[in-house]
């Protein structure tokens, strides 16, 4: 079982409750998630009212689907968070396809490929442990890893913003990951 | 595409691992990797722990979300249907027979002594947050229904969220809502002087079939009139409320409605707060 960071284990039991129908067990449920789904959310779409948006359908599909959830297959959080982090990208993605593509080259060259994180206050010390364990990977390994995850670019995608062939990108998103659970100290 | 190539794309799947957990596949691949991640218990190992650690980079992005999300989260899930699943299932075996569980009460023109929590008492202008928590509940319920519906009824639907939008619009529109010791609930939102409202029922059990839910309108001294029938969460749009109207009550009705009430209302409620009952 994880420690007990954000009370993992009590979203895991919440959860369950929510499947049941359980509205008190989901008003803590969203005390306990609403902040990292907003965060991670925010961080991908970056509009703030889409962001709204999208956090509001993913806490409603928490709710929906919340019989879903399996917990011998992850904890609650991450089941939460990779259900953001998916329509996060979707929208992200949908966007960008609208976006004319003579205008998503000219950002494309004078972008850092790396954007900054953004300055935040809130989560102060698993930030600081997250940005400092990105800071330990390779380059290539950290813009591989955050394109993806922050910026909700294909693996395609980040090969052809990073000149590099598919196959290593693939690999460097492999590494990356892994050596951030080393760094942070894995399953806790 | 040679065998070759779908051989040498075969064996790539493995490598699709990293990708996916950071939600990096394209739809297709996406769908292959997962047909795949079926039958591959190493596989799937290795994407949940990759997708844990992806996890951690959303943790770092935790941030306060805006305060009126969590009311309009709060009251949409009020009424969004949940997705049957094993446990669902299992609870739904036990369901019993539909039983109105309120107490009953005398038909007439006052509505019930009150039996609702303190909102009901509490009547107030919609301010904004209110106003959007209650479009929130309304696009959420509406969302769910469009779901699995046909061209026609979506733009039923979409005519419907007019309407709302249009009374939500009003200047005079205002809020009200009760609810029962069981925490089932009806909301209002009213306009007086255009005579519309748009009714939300939200935490009642769905009906067996051949049953509905029936909104009358209250008067004094005269007999109830039918508002209209509730389909499933949709909220139900109202015209031409006059302004002696005291409450709205809701009752259990065989299909397709009755011309008078035939049940004990499940709930009712009192319009003087938004504007009626002159």
């Amino acid at each position: 079982m994880r420690s007990t960071r954000g009370g993992r284990v009590g979203a895991d039991e919440l959860l369950v409750q929510v499947a049941g129908g359980d509205h008190q067990a989901f008003e803590e449920l969203y005390g306990l998630v609403s902040g990292p789904v907003f965060g991670l959310v925010r961080r991908v779409v970056r509009d703030p009212a889409q962001s709204e948006e999208v956090s509001q359908e993913v806490l409603l599909e928490l709710w929906r689907s919340a019989a879903r959830f399996d917990p011998g297959r992850g904890s609650a959080l991450s089941w939460v968070l990779t259900l953001a982090h998916r329509r996060a990208v979707d929208r992200v993605r949908s966007a960008r396809a609208a976006v004319d593509r003579e205008q998503r080259e000219a950002r494309r060259s004078h972008n850092p490929a790396f954007d900054q994180v953004t300055e935040e206050v809130e989560a102060g010390l698993e930030r600081q442990l997250v940005r400092r364990c990105l800071d330990r990977l390779t380059a290539l390994q950290r813009q591989s890893v955050t394109l993806a995850y922050y910026d909700g670019y294909t693996y395609r995608e980040v090969a052809e913003r990073l000149a590099l062939p598919l196959g290593t990108v693939k690999t460097r998103m492999r590494d990356g990951l892994t050596r951030l659970r080393d760094c942070m100290g894995g399953v806790a | 595409m040679s065998i070759l190539a779908r051989l040498f794309r075969r064996g790539d799947l493995h490598s699709l691992a990293a990708p996916y957990a950071l939600d990096a596949l394209e739809p297709d691949e996406r769908r292959r990797f997962e047909k795949h991640l079926k039958k591959c218990e190493p596989c799937a190992f290795e994407v949940r722990a990759l997708a844990e650690d992806a996890v951690r980079l959303a943790w770092s992005e935790a941030a306060q979300p805006p305060f009126a999300m969590r009311d309009r989260v709060l009251s949409a899930i009020r009424s969004t249907p949940q997705e049957p699943g094993p446990l669902r299932e299992h609870a739904r075996e036990q369901t019993r027979e539909y039983t109105p569980r309120l107490p009953a009460h005398v038909w007439g023109t006052e509505p019930a002594a009150s039996r609702a929590r303190a909102p009901q008492r509490r009547p107030f202008f919609v301010p904004f947050a209110t106003a959007t928590a209650t479009a929130a509940l309304v696009v959420a319920s509406l969302f769910a229904v469009q779901a699995n519906q046909t061209q026609d009824k979506l733009k039923a639907e979409q005519a419907q969220a007019r309407e709302i939008a249009h009374v939500l619009a009003a200047p005079d529109a205002r809020a009200t809502t009760g609810a029962d010791t069981q925490g089932r609930s009806i909301g209002v939102i009213a306009s007086a002087a255009e005579g519309r409202a748009v009714v939300t029922l939200s935490g009642y059990d769905a009906l067996p079939s051949g049953h509905v839910h029936q909104l009358w309108l209250m008067r004094p001294n005269v007999q109830p009139r039918s508002l209209g029938l509730f389909k499933g969460d949709t909220p139900l749009v109202t015209t031409g409320l006059d302004k002696s109207a005291t409450s709205l009550a809701v009752t259990v009705e065989p299909d397709g409605g009755s011309p008078q009430p035939t049940t004990q209302p499940v709930v009712q409620l009192a319009l003087k707060s938004v504007g009626f009952g002159e």
